[in-house]
């Protein structure tokens, strides 16, 4: 029982997920960082025209990425994924098309 | 559908008209005009750019007049705000319709907005007809149902 609620700690503290209605964001930590990668939710396909950008305090801007495309290079058919060296504080700004409705929408989430 | 007036837009940044210059709702008085705000970058936006392009091409000399409102989904560091990159996706899709940026999205706002594409048919009294939003095709049922929109609002006096 103890083993099993270190083991629960430990990948507590090693995942965690940022969630919006249409992706989570998932956290690890990495040499030199954390990375971050997004995981759409049922029916909901990334837009890979425009790549997912954390916007951060400092005015950078990194961009997800992943290599796993749709034939026709618009949308990620895997999660894109960022590592970010140091805080993961700003802005995450994706566009995401629920597959159902051909239509497209910005989706904001603010990291901590 | 009830109709409402059309707000008129304000934006300043045009192409696709004598020499870029801005196009007023009121100058389309009398004419049927179709809205469409899309982004180059929406996969979804672009696929549905062959059927305004037909439209265009089959009732602009009836009397209709697509505008394309362009409105970037990401901040400006996405390259769409750069009215360089609007351009040549206006070659690359065949587009001759007039199209404005909307960087603030002000016209976005304006007509309440909240999807790309986004399509607003507006009738020759300046009374907004029709919106509905998504991609579709040349062909499929969606097209024939815009088109059947657009020539019922033609057949009207202005």
């Amino acid at each position: 029982m103890r083993t099993l609620l270190v083991s629960l700690v430990l990948l507590l503290g090693a995942c965690a997920a940022e969630v919006s209605p249409y992706f989570s964001v998932v956290r690890e930590p990495v040499p030199g960082g954390t990375r971050l990668r997004l995981e759409p939710a049922p029916g909901v396909r990334i837009n890979a025209q425009q790549k997912p950008a954390l916007e951060r305090p400092d005015s950078t801007v990194l961009r997800f990425d992943s290599p796993a495309l749709t034939a026709d290079s618009a949308y990620f058919t895997e999660p894109p994924e960022l590592v970010v060296p140091g805080s993961t504080r700003g802005r995450l700004v994706a566009s995401i098309c629920p597959a159902g409705e051909f239509v497209c929408k910005a989706e904001i989430l603010t990291l901590r | 559908m009830p109709s409402r007036p059309a707000p008129a837009w304000k934006n300043t940044s045009w192409l696709n008209t004598d020499g870029g210059r801005p196009l007023a709702l009121a100058d389309l008085r009398g004419r049927v005009v179709l809205l469409n705000f899309w982004t180059f970058t929406c996969w979804n936006c672009t696929g549905a750019l062959p059927s305004l392009v037909a439209y265009d091409s089959l009732y602009r000399a009836a009397g209709l007049t697509v505008v394309g409102i362009h409105t970037p989904e990401f901040p400006p560091f996405g390259g769409e705000h750069d009215r360089q990159n609007v351009a040549a996706a206006l070659a690359k899709h065949g587009i001759r319709y007039p199209n404005t940026q909307d960087n603030d999205r002000a016209t976005w706002d304006l007509y309440g907005i909240r999807y790309w594409p986004s399509y607003v048919l507006i009738d020759r009294k300046g009374q907004i007809r029709w919106e509905g939003y998504g991609e579709f095709h040349v062909g499929d049922r969606w097209h024939a149902q815009w088109e059947g929109r657009i020539q019922a609002l033609l057949a009207e006096a202005a």
